[in-house]
């Protein structure tokens, strides 16, 4: 995100933004971060 | 809604109110927001999953009447998990503030909060302690709050010597 629009995000109401968190935790509960998988294996042939 | 019926919305009003129950009750000497949602008062929203209440004891024991707190609170309904009260399923972290953390509360600046009336941790006060944990999310939320937040240099430069404090 650019730091203009960072900035602009930063100067909304705090009653604003905290409703934004509540969105941003509902949201990392629905869609959990899955852990990335290790690489395939390579076996030599 | 029942004080433990999880909410959708953050319950930070009803976390703010119960702060100033604790000073009411003459429990604790003052109290202020500090850690992630202070600096999101400062900075664009993040994701965070508690909230930090720095307060000063009444109580200078060891305990700094944390016992005390957690009954008053529970008394209301609010649950205990791990190291946290829990009000809405939203974890609360209650911490006796000292040093840095004890001024970050006296100075903190004063605000409204959907009606409740509240102190937040002034955004030099939370660089100032992210640089003394310097954790890499600390770095990274003075990073942030140097790019986002209006920052008093002057006031920030007397904090950093007062608790001779050196930025990362």
């Amino acid at each position: 995100m650019k730091l203009e629009m960072r900035r602009k995000l930063a100067s909304e109401p705090f009653v604003e933004k905290i409703r934004k968190v509540a969105h941003l935790i509902q949201l990392a509960k629905t869609f959990p971060r899955r852990a990335s998988r290790p690489p395939a294996s390579r076996t030599a042939r | 809604m029942a004080i433990n019926e999880p909410s959708p919305n953050l319950p930070l009003a009803d976390v703010l109110r119960a702060a100033n129950g604790l000073v009411a009750a003459g429990l604790i000497e003052d109290w202020a927001l500090g850690g992630a949602l202070a600096a999101i008062y400062y900075v664009e929203p993040f994701t965070t999953y508690d909230a930090d209440i720095f307060f000063i004891p009444k109580d200078r024991g060891l305990t700094a009447g944390i016992p005390q707190i957690y009954a008053h609170l529970q008394a209301q309904g609010w649950q205990v998990e791990h190291e946290h009260l829990v009000i809405r399923g939203f974890p609360v972290q209650f911490l006796a503030a000292t040093g840095l953390t004890e001024e970050a509360v006296r100075e903190a600046e004063r605000i409204e909060y959907e009606g409740v009336p509240a102190k937040v941790f002034r955004a030099e006060h939370i660089v100032a302690i992210a640089a003394s944990v310097g954790r890499a999310k600390d770095k990274a939320r003075i990073e942030q709050m140097l790019q986002q937040a209006d920052l008093d240099k002057m006031r920030l430069e007397k904090i950093l010597q007062r608790h001779n404090i050196k930025m990362p």
